[in-house]
């Protein structure tokens, strides 16, 4: 360290004068305490800051010094206890007497009042910190039940899913994609035959939702006639949903589905079949 | 008898820690005027200067506990704790505030001429003395010692760089350490 430089800077005089930042002054008092000549630098600034002082001196109002000591006796008196007396008499401190009934008096109202006032405090207090922890939970419990819901949504994907999965897995299914058979419209549904168990799942994901009153029907085709496979959930349309067929088809030439009055009937209604695909 | 006595700092920190009425008189004695000097250089105000004293002794008395040694002398501690009372005093009364708007040509003498009650003594005299060092010296005095602010502060005012202002406050101490060293 450059201990010339170091004085030269300044540091010390601001140090002696107290106007550097409180890190800073941490820093300095440690060269201080370390370098020698740094010391007797800020030794010598003191000395000059205390020689300018003194040169500088002004005596105050003569009443000064009274009126100092009663503030210095006024602020240092309230810790004394009131048995105290003695020492409080000795530290020059004015003594009310009181008498006792008086004492007794003052004391007990004051002791209620603080009690009052410290009780209705900390009734607001629990009042307001009850409210808030009330207003929390409720907060948290419709936060858990959103969770809930998203959770239960997530379950149901992925139980979906690896039902896919599964069929897919499977070799002896066998995937019928229905088409459209409007003209200009579009339309597609999903089924996974598996001839074997006589098992079928369908999936609506390419049909719109069914309007009122109205649900879809599967069909299958055995012989060249239509045999009812069940009504499907309208919830299923337009979704990636899969659902087992509730009954069991070993045979069948092709599938369909028709939108149908809501319960279905007993045989399709030709104009209103949708899709259609072969197996 | 207790005039006579006299206490190293060691001593008077004891004795004050003790509280007693003899180190308050002994305090009184041996400080009440410098320290009203160096408050008088910063509040000009007799009765708001007499106010700053009390408040610096009953500091000082509260406090004496936190003073330390190995940061100074407690004469140094005494005469910091003085003059920040009085600039915060100062502050508090909005006339530093004042004085930062028309900083940049700080004028000594003027900022003395507007207060109203002058402590008839030669309380001007530091302030003279400051005045008769060159501008850019003066300034930093004047803002840093009768006026508190930090050097931060300085260095932003006077848009000057932060190192130059403690060199030139330190050229301006060692001028005064000339002008006062008898």
């Amino acid at each position: 360290m450059d201990i010339a430089a170091y004085i030269e800077s300044g540091n010390l005089e601001a140090f002696v004068l107290g106007i550097l930042p409180e890190t800073e002054m941490a820093q300095v008092q440690a060269y201080i305490a370390r370098y020698p000549e740094l010391a007797k630098e800020a030794a010598a600034i003191e000395d000059a800051l205390l020689n300018i002082a003194m040169a500088e001196a002004v005596t105050p109002p003569p009443e000064m010094k009274d009126k100092i000591w009663g503030a210095i006796q006024a602020k240092a008196t309230p810790h004394l206890e009131i048995s105290d007396k003695e020492a409080a008499e000795k530290q020059g401190a004015l003594i009310l007497p009181l008498s006792p009934n008086m004492r007794h008096t003052r004391f007990s109202q004051a002791a209620v009042w603080a009690a009052l006032v410290g009780s209705l405090a900390l009734n607001t207090m629990f009042w307001y910190q009850n409210s808030q922890q009330k207003k929390e939970s409720l907060a948290m419990n419709t936060r858990m039940d959103s969770m809930q819901n998203n959770q239960q949504k997530l379950l149901a994907v992925v139980d979906n899913y690896t039902k896919g999965k599964n069929m897919m897995a499977d070799n002896d299914m066998q995937t019928i994609v229905m088409h459209t058979v409007l003209k200009g419209h579009p339309m597609a549904a999903t089924l996974y035959w598996s001839k074997d168990k006589a098992e079928a799942y369908v999936m609506m994901d390419g049909l719109p939702e069914p309007p009122k009153g109205m649900q879809y029907q599967l069909w299958v085709m055995q012989d060249g006639k239509p045999v009812d496979m069940g009504v499907l959930p309208n919830t299923m349309a337009n979704t990636a949903l899969i659902q087992k067929v509730g009954k069991p088809v070993g045979r069948g030439e092709a599938f369909a589905i028709s939108l149908e009055k809501e319960g279905g009937v007993p045989s399709p209604t030709m104009e209103n079949i949708y899709v259609m695909g072969k197996s | 008898m207790e005039n006579v006595k006299t206490y190293s700092e060691e001593e008077l920190v004891l004795l004050l820690k003790q509280q007693s009425r003899d180190a308050f008189n002994y305090l009184y004695k041996n400080y009440a005027g410098v320290l009203y000097g160096v408050i008088t250089k910063v509040v000009t105000d007799e009765h708001t200067a007499n106010d700053v004293l009390q408040e610096a002794f009953v500091k000082i008395w509260n406090n004496i506990k936190m003073y330390d040694a190995a940061k100074g002398r407690l004469y140094t501690w005494m005469l910091n704790l003085a003059r920040n009372t009085a600039i915060d005093k100062l502050r508090s009364k909005g006339e530093i505030m004042k004085g930062k708007i028309q900083m940049g040509e700080t004028d000594v003498s003027n900022s003395g001429n507007t207060r109203k009650t002058e402590i008839s003594t030669d309380a001007i005299g530091l302030r003279k003395i400051v005045s008769g060092l060159r501008p850019e010296y003066e300034v930093i005095v004047d803002m840093a010692y009768f006026k508190g602010y930090t050097l931060d502060e300085i260095s932003k005012t006077l848009n000057v760089p932060l190192g130059t202002v403690k060199t030139r406050m330190r050229s301006a101490m060692q001028q005064l350490r000339g002008e006062f060293s008898n």
